[in-house]
């Protein structure tokens, strides 16, 4: 692994950020109007429930979600970048490994995320005097990582996918980050869900950190037992798709789809 | 010494219940600086080579070094030292030409990055598209850009596959021009594929016939030319009387491939039946205007490769 190589894949990254508006577009518009909905939706319950706590679940939610959801998806968009050019072939004949390819992408998606996340925070202050931090900012940054590690953990597991099959599966590149929503009580307790439910959610970590979010804004305090189990999850999970992504690869230079650039 | 040594490569793909061979224990060398060209009809196996040699696709059995190196192994060591440049690969289209030149530049840790950059966008003489972004250019300019990519890292062996398709004639032989003399002054070894014969010809130094995954021969040009022991004659006489003109070279038991009314063309083994035939067409009272023999080419040698006949 060399770090010229993971600098020169994050150069890539940036120029086709600030050559493209949809990059932009994803990194600030679609958060922000993710904002304003849910912020006037929790304005528009706490009104009717007199329940403080609403704009913490809501807004915590939704920003909370957009660090995972970013990770998520960017790891996928731009690899994808390189298959709709069909730049695959060039850039995998010069000495780049695929680490450096996954390790590029987690490094540029979490300065997007944090510019992101950081631009939320500030809206969610001024415009509804929410406070992110307001659970405590040692207990914020490791449910905040927790998440993140989820995400690229789903994004190695989509780039698999498009390096085995190509863009054909491209849709799940901006789908699979939603796929596990229901499942992980991010607006709502755990505990409000059906049993059924419950069981298969906690699987997921980011169940676990959205539910260790709710209790430490609720208490000021840090769910222990949330924390380990979001990061033991996420540690299985990002072995497991680490793997799978190495096989993907190596199937790729078998059956030859890098080659045949489809 | 050998810049890259290949033996007994095989691949497959394996599709339902049925192994198609890509390659069949297909083994030669390129030496060091050499402009070694890969020729064959569709499907005969060139890309396949390259693709293996540039690490997008893992081989079924074989031996392959480049630059004294096992690929697999030292891959970082090799692929510094090398590139390649296919006319149907692309580069990022929302990036301008620069940037790409500079990822790429940046990937493989050229030094002094703006210099070669503008050198290569000099010689290629496309500084104009510079601040260009890929997806706009033409089809001519994008694989000038794939050649300076290919470039970049002033690579020991350079691989092009199929890299002037597209190309007008005259930014074609301008191309060739410019990678014969890059070849020459740097000792670049370079593989290159093409369908066409005059390219192959005027380029490269050896040549490889591939024919559905084996390689069936390997020469330069001029030796593979003469593996062709027809050749080819094409008579035009005065005055419109096919079947006589044609019924008279046949009786010399020749290939007539074309005839009509006061032309015949056919083929010859050897220069010794040809003044009996015109002895014949005279003595027929049939007056000949002119006679044209044509001596094989590399294409005639590509051709009938490509349709199983003998050479």
């Amino acid at each position: 692994m060399r770090w010229y190589r993971i600098n020169a894949l994050m150069l890539k990254y940036y120029y086709i950020t600030i050559n493209r508006l949809d990059r932009i577009f994803d990194m600030l518009y679609w958060p922000l109007i993710g904002l304003l909905i849910w912020g006037f939706t929790s304005y528009f319950i706490m009104d009717l429930t007199k329940e403080s706590q609403v704009l913490n679940i809501f807004l915590g939610g939704a920003i909370l979600w957009t660090f995972y959801q970013r990770a998520s998806q960017d790891m996928g968009n731009y690899i994808l970048e390189d298959f709709w050019s069909r730049n695959l072939y060039n850039l995998l004949s010069t000495p780049v490994e695929p680490q450096e390819i996954i390790l590029s992408a987690v490094l540029f998606g979490l300065i997007r995320s944090v510019i992101t996340f950081g631009l939320l925070a500030l809206l969610g202050a001024v415009l509804y005097s929410f406070n992110i931090f307001g659970a405590g900012i040692f207990v914020v940054l490791l449910f905040s990582l927790a998440l993140l590690l989820l995400g690229w953990v789903f994004g190695i597991f989509v780039t698999g996918l498009i390096f085995r099959y190509g863009v054909k599966i491209q849709v799940f590149a901006w789908s699979f980050a939603f796929l596990i929503q229901p499942f992980s009580a991010v607006f709502y307790p755990l505990s409000s869900t059906p049993l059924w439910l419950q069981k298969i959610s906690l699987v997921f970590p980011t169940t676990h950190a959205f539910e260790g979010m709710r209790y430490a804004f609720a208490t000021g305090k840090i769910a222990w037992n949330s924390l380990f189990f979001a990061f033991f999850l996420d540690a299985i999970l990002l072995i497991v798709m680490y793997y799978f992504f190495l096989h993907c690869f190596k199937q790729a230079r078998k059956v030859g789809i890098i080659a045949k650039m489809e | 010494m050998d810049a890259i040594t290949i033996s007994n490569l095989s691949k497959t793909y394996q599709s339902r219940s049925k192994v198609n061979y890509a390659l069949k224990n297909v083994s030669f060398s390129v030496r060091e600086g050499e402009m070694f060209g890969l020729l064959g009809p569709n499907g005969a196996g060139k890309t396949t080579i390259i693709n293996i040699l540039s690490g997008l696709l893992t081989k079924d059995k074989g031996i392959i070094t480049i630059l004294s190196k096992d690929p697999e192994i030292e891959k970082e060591a090799v692929k510094n030292q090398m590139n390649v440049g296919a006319a149907y690969s692309f580069l990022t289209g929302i990036l301008t030409v620069e940037q790409n030149l500079r990822v790429y530049g940046k990937l493989y840790g050229v030094k002094d990055l703006d210099q070669r950059i503008s050198h290569l966008l000099k010689i290629f003489e496309i500084e104009d598209l510079r601040h260009k972004k890929v997806f706009i250019l033409s089809t001519g300019q994008i694989i000038r850009v794939i050649l300076c990519k290919g470039l970049i890292n002033n690579p020991k062996v350079l691989l092009l596959d199929e890299c002037t398709v597209g190309l007008d004639p005259d930014i074609a032989q301008k191309t060739r021009k410019i990678l014969k003399d890059y070849q020459k002054e740097q000792g670049t070894t370079i593989v290159f594929t093409s369908h066409n014969m005059t390219e192959v010809e005027q380029l490269c130094d050896r040549i490889a016939f591939l024919h559905k995954g084996e390689i069936l021969m390997i020469g330069t040009p001029k030796e593979l030319r003469k593996r062709i022991k027809t050749q080819s004659v094409k008579i035009d006489i005065i005055g419109e009387k096919r079947k006589s003109l044609r019924s008279i070279v046949e009786r010399f038991k020749v290939k007539v491939t074309e005839s009509k009314l006061n032309m015949v063309i056919f083929e010859i083994r050897g220069e010794v039946e040809l003044p009996k035939i015109i002895n014949a067409i005279i003595k027929e009272g049939l007056e000949i205007i002119d006679i044209n023999v044509r001596k094989p080419s590399l294409e005639d040698v590509f051709l009938k490769i490509a349709r199983g006949e003998q050479l």
